[in-house]
C-alpha cells in the first residue's frame, strides 16, 4: 500500500486527507491487507463465490405505485434549494 | 487504403413499469420535477431497496424473444462513481450475475438479412436529470427518474456500419414495444444506445482502438454519429497518429463528436456486490407464467392475419409491424366487423393521417369504439367508403361520434332508387355529347357518368346501385 494508492482512492471516495491522516491511513490499510490476505492461502477452486452471507433470496415487490410526492419535505431537507430542485455547484462550466 | 469498420451497441431500454427498480415512486414521465421520489431513490441512511418485479419480468420475456439463456439466479452489484444526479454514489447494475446472457437479433439491410449477436441484457437503475442553464452558478437535480428501471442490451462487436447499426436499433425497437418491455418513445429517452466504434485494415485480425459515442436517442443521429466517428478516425489513422480510447459526445447542432471531458468519467468504478440486495430467484413456476403471457411476435401476428382473415399480405405486414395498430385492428374485428374492409381502412386512410401528424394510433383523437361505428355504417350501407373518409378526417380534427358527424352533415348514403334515377336523367340530358359516345363504343365513359351522378350526390349515392341503374338508363 504506497502513498499513490491512497491518494487514488481518496480521490475516488471524495475524501481529503492531510498529511498525518494519509500516513496514519496507508499504515492502517497495510494492516488490514496483511490481515485478511491469510485467505489466500486456502484452497478455493470449487467454491463458488458468496455474494451474500444470508442463505435467502431477495423477496419481490409488486409495481404499483405506493410512494407519495414528498417534494416540499426533501427539498427542505437539501443544503440547497428552489422552488423545484435540488441545488449543486455548477457541474460543467 | 482499405477500412473496415467494427461497432458494437449498448442500447438502454427504459421498462415501461409503474414504478421504479427498487422503490415504489412512480416513472411517469413529464411530472412536476422531484415529485416522483422515494426515500430509496434520495439514497437516504437506512432504507433498504426491494426488487420489482415486473422488471424482471419484462427483461425475461425480451430475453425469450432473443432466444438468450435466462440466469433464474441473478444479482446485482454497485458501480461507483460521484455525480450529483446520483444520489448514492453508486448505480446499482448486474455486473457479475445479468438476468439475460446470450440469443441473437436478425436485421435486414436494404434486402441482406444479418445476425447480430448479443452479449448479455442487465437490469440495472436510471439516474437523475441534471439542468445546467437554470441558473449562471448552480446546476439543479430532478430526481423523478432515479431508480427508473434500465434493460441495457450489449451487442457483439459484429455491426459493421451505420446503416447496420440503425437496422439493428430499428429491430430492437420493434421487438422491445412488441413485447411491452418499454414504450420505444426515444424523444423521451426511452431507448437510447451508445456505440463504439473502431477501424481496422480489412483483413487484420487485431480490432482498432475504439471511442463510445454515448446518449444518441434518435435514429437519424445513430447513422450521422457513426458515420462521423468512422470518417474521423480514418483521418486520424491515415495522418499516421493514434486513436485515443475515449468517450465522446455527438452534437447534432454540428453534426460531429467531441470527446467528454475525462474526469467527468473516472473509469475506476470499483464494482462490487450491492451488500442490500440479496441474490434474485425466479422459480420455474415463475418462468412458466412468462411463457404463457408471451406475447404473438409480428411475423406470426402476420401470417396468422393472411391466413385467418384473408387481408392482403402488404396490409398484414404494416398493420402486424406495429403493436398500436395490431391492438387497434384486433379490437376491431372483436366486434365482427369485416377485416378487410378495417385493413384497408387502417392501412390507407388512417395510415396517411398518423404520418401527417407523426403520432400513433392510440395518442390519436380516433377511439376504437368510434371507429367501430364508422366500419358499421359503411357495411350496414348508411354511407360510402368515400364518405368514410370524409368522416374519419372529422374525427381525427375533433374526435366527434361518427354518428353525430353523419347526421349532422347529412353524409346519409343516397339508396332511394327514386331519388338516383332523377340524378341519372339529369346527367344524361345534360351530357348528351358524352351519351352519343358511349352508345358509338366509348366504354371508358361509363366512369364519367358515375362521376356526374357522385358529383351531383356530394359523393353520398350508393355505388353500386348508381353503376346498376346508369346501366339500365344508358342501355335503354
Amino acid at each position: 500500500m504506497d502513498n499513490k494508492t491512497v491518494e487514488t482512492i481518496s480521490y475516488l471516495a471524495r475524501l481529503k486527507l492531510d498529511k498525518d491522516k494519509k500516513e496514519k491511513i496507508t499504515k492502517d490499510l497495510e494492516n488490514i491487507i496483511d490481515f485478511v490476505a491469510e485467505l489466500q492461502d486456502l484452497n478455493t477452486e470449487d467454491i463458488v463465490p458468496l455474494s451474500n452471507p444470508l442463505e435467502k433470496v431477495a423477496p419481490k415487490r409488486e409495481d404499483s405505485v405506493t410512494s407519495r410526492n414528498r417534494k416540499e419535505a426533501f427539498l427542505s431537507n437539501s443544503p440547497e434549494s428552489d422552488q423545484d430542485y435540488f441545488m449543486v455547484p455548477k457541474v460543467v462550466e | 487504403m482499405s477500412w473496415e469498420t467494427v461497432i458494437g451497441l449498448e442500447v438502454h431500454a427504459q421498462l415501461s413499469t409503474n414504478t421504479k427498480l427498487f422503490s415504489s415512486a412512480s416513472t411517469k414521465f413529464g411530472s412536476e420535477p422531484n415529485t416522483q421520489v422515494d426515500l430509496v431513490d434520495l439514497g437516504l441512511p437506512g432504507v433498504l431497496p426491494v426488487v420489482n418485479k415486473d422488471a424482471f419480468k419484462k427483461a425475461i420475456r425480451f430475453g425469450l424473444a432473443i432466444d438468450a439463456d435466462i440466469n433464474q439466479e441473478s444479482s446485482f452489484d454497485r458501480k461507483n462513481y460521484f455525480y450529483p444526479d446520483l444520489p448514492k454514489g453508486y448505480q446499482i447494475t448486474q455486473m457479475t450475475k445479468p438476468i439475460v446472457e446470450g440469443g441473437s437479433i436478425d436485421i435486414d439491410v436494404d434486402g441482406d438479412k444479418k445476425t447480430i449477436n448479443i452479449t448479455r441484457a442487465h437490469l440495472e437503475e436510471d439516474a437523475g436529470k441534471s439542468i445546467h442553464d437554470a441558473y449562471p452558478d448552480k446546476s439543479v437535480i430532478d430526481l423523478n427518474r432515479a431508480g427508473t428501471p434500465l434493460l441495457e442490451i450489449v451487442s457483439e462487436p459484429e455491426i459493421s456500419s451505420a446503416k447496420e447499426a440503425v437496422s439493428y436499433m430499428k429491430a430492437l425497437h420493434q421487438l422491445v414495444t412488441f413485447l411491452d418491455v418499454c414504450d420505444g418513445d426515444m424523444s423521451q429517452g426511452s431507448l437510447r444506445c451508445d456505440a463504439n466504434v473502431s477501424i481496422r485494415k480489412v483483413g487484420d485480425p487485431e480490432l482498432g482502438t475504439r471511442t463510445e459515442i454515448k446518449n444518441i436517442n434518435s435514429f437519424r443521429f445513430i447513422e450521422k454519429a457513426i458515420n462521423f466517428e468512422i470518417k474521423r478516425q480514418i483521418k486520424v489513422l491515415e495522418s499516421g497518429k493514434k486513436v485515443t480510447q475515449e468517450t465522446r459526445l455527438y452534437d447534432s447542432g454540428k453534426d460531429e463528436t467531441r470527446p467528454m471531458r475525462s474526469k467527468e468519467f473516472a473509469n475506476d468504478y470499483r464494482y462490487f456486490p450491492d451488500p442490500d440486495l440479496l441474490p434474485v430467484v425466479i422459480s420455474d413456476d415463475e418462468m412458466e407464467e412468462i411463457r404463457s403471457t408471451f406475447p404473438e411476435l409480428p411475423a406470426d401476428k402476420s401470417r396468422r392475419y393472411i391466413s385467418e382473415f384473408q387481408i392482403d399480405e402488404s396490409e398484414a405486414e404494416i398493420i402486424s409491424s406495429s403493436r398500436e395498430l395490431s391492438i387497434f385492428f384486433e379490437v376491431a374485428l372483436e366486434s365482427k366487423n369485416d377485416p378487410k374492409l378495417a385493413a384497408n381502412l387502417i392501412v390507407g386512410e388512417i395510415g396517411s393521417l398518423l404520418n401527417k401528424d407523426n403520432i400513433k394510433i392510440d395518442e390519436s383523437k380516433l377511439s376504437s369504439d368510434n371507429f367501430n361505428i364508422l366500419l358499421q355504417r359503411i357495411s350496414d350501407g348508411t354511407i360510402s367508403k368515400k364518405i368514410a373518409k370524409t368522416i374519419l378526417a372529422a374525427i381525427w380534427e375533433t374526435g366527434r361520434n361518427a354518428d353525430e358527424i353523419i347526421n349532422e352533415q347529412g353524409l346519409v348514403q343516397i339508396q332511394d332508387e327514386n331519388l338516383l334515377e332523377e340524378v341519372i336523367t339529369k346527367v344524361i340530358k345534360s351530357n348528351t355529347k358524352q351519351v352519343e359516345d358511349f352508345k358509338n363504343g366509348k366504354d371508358k365513359l361509363f366512369g364519367f357518368f358515375v362521376g356526374q351522378v357522385m358529383k351531383e350526390t356530394q359523393g353520398k349515392a350508393n355505388p353500386k346501385a348508381v353503376n346498376d341503374l346508369l346501366k339500365k338508363a344508358l342501355n335503354s
